[in-house]
């Protein structure tokens, strides 16, 4: 199984039929189906996808870029990937600058929708991995910074001590005797 | 990627070291090798030798320029370690506050902090969302705050204060990052209003620091690891000189003064130590 949540938002029911079934003899482990821009959006917002395969042109005023929009402002680690016709692949390289991953073309070439989908997982992957070991770095980081801060605590106040007995054994003002039993008091307070 | 030799390392980490001060040892020659080949490759040079005489020669100092943005470490993200912002917060500047009430009606409480290591900025801007979110837009206080940094990408990157989605989402909320960031596409932009509170500038903190003037609170975080103890000697003098006498200093969490600079005591509040010149 393959470690992807794939929506997939087109109102063509032959085409999110298709999608779904090639998807599901692919091995992508969860794969779910809306109708049209807006029940994508009501998904979404109940559910984590890391990816969504959105259609570009849907009726009802809620197209392509709109489900995008929605999906970044739910959660910006969702990737959107964009089906379009030729005739509007202006739009889609558009969609891209407000953030989608990639676009498609119609008819969609199953290979290439594959090897993209991979390439997802395949960051993913990485990403975790890097915040995995930045986690571990962070753990590391705080054992340290706690040792060594209360290192720097007790040397500063050793510094003091002897700063003080410093002072004590150079008053001139008391004889020696005095000096070295003010400077043993010192010592033993804490 | 080109090899570099045992004569080389030692050429170029002190040609490193004397335009940045950042001391690197034969140990790091990977570091050499991974951040320096794409430079000598773009300009020609077969050797990191070829790459040096270049680079003094240039009296536009590009390659220089190039060098030390290569060789800076910019690793650094929005309230890093947590603790020394919820210290700013909660400690430091109520207590500055205090002590730089107006001592009449009608004027304002100025307080000026540095980051003397800004990298892309992230300190800085986290510094400014502590003020903001703790002063709100009260018009009674007047802060200014300056990041500095030895490399012009890290400069310019922080004074665009555009990041991608990587750099924002370590160490920032969902909370912050809506309220302060805009995003456009896959980057994310500081506010206005943040924006507005900062400002940035090139800075070798090897050089004195003359026309700098007085501040706050420095934070000085993560930056002293690179120098040699007698350069970190001299910076964080020179850091006590341009400290407030009842100022705050702040070091990176797993960094030491303790045979570095005797002007300053360290204290502590809560989970954090926080640094005070002698009285």
């Amino acid at each position: 199984m393959k470690k992807l949540s794939i929506l997939v938002v087109d109102d063509d029911p032959v085409i999110r039929r298709l999608l779904q079934q090639r998807l599901q003899k692919a091995n992508y482990d969860e794969i779910d189906v809306a109708e049209d821009g807006v029940i994508g959006i009501q998904m979404m917002s109940k559910k984590f996808y890391d990816v969504i395969l959105t259609d570009l042109m849907m009726p009802n005023g809620v197209g392509g870029i709109e489900v995008l929009e929605a999906a970044k402002e739910i959660n910006t680690d969702t990737e959107v990937v964009l089906i379009t016709a030729h005739s509007s692949i202006d739009s889609a390289v558009e969609a891209m600058k407000k953030g989608a991953v990639d676009y498609l073309e119609k008819p969609i070439n199953f290979d290439e929708l594959f090897l993209r989908l991979d390439k997802i997982a395949d960051v993913k992957t990485i990403l975790r991995n890097a915040q995995d070991i930045q986690q571990a770095k962070d753990v590391t980081d705080h054992a340290a910074s706690e040792t060594i801060q209360d290192m720097e605590l007790q040397i500063s106040k050793l510094q003091n001590k002897i700063d003080e007995l410093e002072a004590i054994l150079r008053n001139s003002s008391i004889n020696s005797e005095e000096r070295i039993y003010q400077a043993l008091d010192r010592i033993a307070e804490d | 990627m080109i090899k570099i030799t045992p004569a080389e390392i030692k050429t170029v980490a002190q040609y490193i070291y004397d335009i940045s001060g950042i001391h690197l040892d034969s140990s790091k020659a990977y570091l050499f090798e991974t951040r320096l080949s794409s430079i000598a490759e773009e300009h020609g040079c077969k050797s990191y030798s070829e790459l040096h005489q270049q680079a003094k020669r240039d009296p536009a100092k590009a390659i220089e320029r190039k060098i030390i943005n290569a060789i800076s470490t910019n690793e650094t993200l929005f309230f890093r370690d947590k603790n020394p912002f919820e210290l700013l917060k909660h400690k430091i500047l109520p207590e500055i506050i205090d002590a730089r009430a107006p001592r009449s009606p009608g004027m304002k409480t100025n307080i000026r902090i540095w980051s003397a290591a800004a990298s892309t900025g992230q300190e800085l801007y986290s510094i400014a969302i502590t003020i903001k979110e703790l002063i709100k837009n009260d018009p009674a206080y007047n802060f200014t705050l300056l990041g500095t940094d030895i490399s012009d990408d890290a400069i310019s990157q922080a004074s665009y204060g555009k990041y991608n989605k990587f750099e924002i989402e370590r160490g920032l909320d969902q909370r912050v990052l809506r309220q302060y960031f805009t995003l456009f596409g896959n980057t994310w932009k500081i506010k206005d209003e943040i924006r507005a509170m900062v400002n940035f500038r090139k800075f070798n903190l090897m050089q004195p620091f003359t026309g700098l003037g007085k501040f706050d609170i420095i934070f000085c975080r993560n930056v002293a690891i690179y120098f040699t103890l007698e350069d970190r000697k001299r910076l964080f003098n020179k850091i006590a000189d341009a400290l407030a006498d009842d100022g705050f200093l702040l070091i990176g969490s797993t960094e030491s003064l303790s045979g570095v600079c005797p002007q300053f005591i360290p204290k502590r509040h809560l989970r954090s130590i926080f640094y005070q010149k002698k009285a």
